[in-house]
C-alpha cells in the first residue's frame, strides 16, 4: 500500500517538476533574448555634407518646389480648423472650447511629443493625445488612425507649431523607452535581414535601386506629410510600416508599442530640427 | 471623407494691366486610370478622371484642355494669361461621372 502510494506520487510529481523546469528556463531564456540583446554600433559611411550633395545632385529641390506652389496636404489644415471648432461628444465640448478659439493655445504643444506618460506607462504620440482628450474631456469617440480627419485634426494642431525647434525629453521614466526604440531601430529583422540602420545610418548617400536612402536626419519635423506615391497625406508611423514591409518583417499595426518606441527615438534624434508641416515628400 | 474637388487657384498678388500672370490651380481628384486591381476583392477599380478642363476670362474661354487617364492624381494645373482687363476668371473641371466642379476669383489689375 504504502509503496503504491510513493509510487503514484512519484509518477505526479517528475511530470510536474519538469514543467516547473521547463518554465523557469523559458523565462530565463526569453528575459535574457530581451535584456542581453546588443546593439550594433553603426556609423554614418560619409559625412553629412558629402550626403546631402549627393542628395541634392540626384533629386534637386523637386518636391520643395512643388510644395511651393500648392500642397494638396493644404486642404487637410482648413477642415482640421473645422474639426478643432468643432462641438462633439457626451459633454458637449470642441477642442476650442478649452484651448481657445481654433485651438490656437496649443501653439507649441506639438513640440514635446511623444513623450512619457505615466496613466498608459508607455510613449504617449500625438495622435494618441488627441484621441485620449476627445475620450476623457469631451467624451467622444476617439477618431480611427490613418482616416481623413484624424490627419486633418492632427495636422492642423501641429502646424501652430511650426517654425518651432522638436525639445522631447528622455529623463526620467521614458529612458528605458528610449533605448526599447533605440534597440528596435538597430534591430536586425525580416526575411531580408535589415534594421532601419543600416539602411538609415551605414548606407545613407547610397543607392536601393533608383532610390537615395535619406539619412535619419530631418526624418521627423515635416509628418503628416503628402507622399507623391502615395497620392495621399499620411502619418510617419504609415511610413514605418511601408518600410518594415519592404523589409519583410513583421508589421505591427498603428500605434503598437514597437511603432511608438522607435518614434520617439527618432524623434529625440531630430531634436533642434524645426517643424514644418505638412511636408511634402516623394 | 475624401476631398473630392477642393480647389485652390493661386495668383500672384500685385498685377499689373497687360502684365502676363501665371495661374496655379489644384484639384483634389483620385484620378483613376480604370486599371488597377482592388488589393482586397480582386476587382478592377473602375475608371474615375477629369477629362474637360476650361477657363473664362470674363466671357470668353481662354483656354481647354482634354485630358486623360495620363494625368496625376490631384492634378496641378499652371498657366499663362495677359491681365489686360478686370473680370472674373472662372475655371472648371469636369470628370466622367458627371462631377462639375468650378471656382472663380477676381483678376484686377492696376
Amino acid at each position: 500500500m504504502q509503496d503504491r502510494k510513493i509510487r503514484i506520487l512519484q509518477i505526479l510529481v517528475v511530470p510536474v517538476a519538469a514543467v516547473l523546469v521547463a518554465a523557469m528556463f523559458g523565462t530565463r531564456a526569453r528575459a535574457a533574448g530581451k535584456a542581453g540583446y546588443t546593439v550594433e554600433e553603426l556609423s554614418p559611411s560619409m559625412s553629412y555634407e558629402e550626403y546631402e550633395k549627393r542628395y541634392k545632385e540626384y533629386y534637386g529641390d523637386a518636391t520643395a518646389r512643388m510644395a511651393e506652389e500648392g500642397n494638396p496636404a493644404d486642404f487637410l489644415l482648413d477642415d482640421g480648423r473645422d474639426l478643432a471648432n468643432k462641438v462633439e461628444g457626451s459633454k458637449g465640448k470642441s477642442c476650442a472650447s478649452c484651448h481657445g478659439r481654433d485651438a490656437m493655445k496649443l501653439k507649441g504643444a506639438a513640440t514635446h511629443f511623444p513623450r512619457y506618460d505615466a496613466a498608459i506607462k508607455g510613449i504617449m504620440t500625438f495622435p494618441m493625445q488627441i484621441n485620449a482628450c476627445r475620450v476623457q474631456a469631451m467624451g467622444a469617440k476617439p477618431l480611427k488612425y490613418e482616416s481623413y480627419d484624424q490627419l486633418a485634426l492632427t495636422l492642423y494642431i501641429k502646424s501652430l507649431s511650426n517654425g518651432m525647434p522638436i525639445q522631447v525629453s528622455i529623463d526620467g521614466p521614458a529612458r528605458p523607452f528610449y533605448e526599447e526604440g533605440r534597440r528596435a531601430y538597430y534591430k536586425r529583422q525580416g526575411q531580408l535581414n535589415f534594421s532601419c540602420a543600416i539602411c538609415h545610418i551605414q548606407y545613407a548617400g547610397y543607392k536601393a535601386r533608383s532610390n537615395l536612402i535619406s539619412n535619419n536626419k530631418h526624418h521627423t519635423d515635416h509628418w503628416p506629410s503628402y507622399r507623391l506615391k502615395w497620392g495621399k497625406t499620411g502619418s510617419l508611423q504609415r511610413r514605418f510600416r511601408g518600410c518594415l514591409k519592404n523589409m519583410r518583417a513583421k508589421v505591427p499595426p498603428y500605434q503598437d508599442e514597437e511603432l511608438r518606441n522607435i518614434e520617439f527615438y527618432l524623434t529625440y534624434s531630430n531634436n533642434g530640427d524645426l517643424i514644418q508641416v505638412p511636408g511634402m515628400r516623394m | 471623407m475624401p476631398a473630392i474637388g477642393k480647389i485652390k487657384i493661386r495668383l500672384p498678388r500685385n498685377i499689373r494691366k497687360g502684365q502676363v500672370i501665371a495661374v496655379k490651380t489644384l484639384i483634389m481628384h483620385p484620378m483613376e486610370t480604370g486599371f488597377r486591381t482592388d488589393k482586397k476583392t480582386k476587382k478592377k477599380v473602375p475608371a474615375y478622371y477629369i477629362n474637360d478642363v476650361s477657363v473664362y476670362y470674363g466671357d470668353t474661354l481662354v483656354n481647354h484642355s482634354d485630358w486623360t487617364i495620363a494625368v496625376s492624381a490631384n492634378p496641378f494645373m499652371t498657366f499663362y494669361l495677359k491681365a489686360d482687363k478686370a473680370a472674373p476668371l472662372k475655371i472648371v473641371w469636369k470628370d466622367i461621372k458627371g462631377g462639375v466642379y468650378e471656382k472663380t476669383v477676381q483678376v484686377t489689375p492696376r
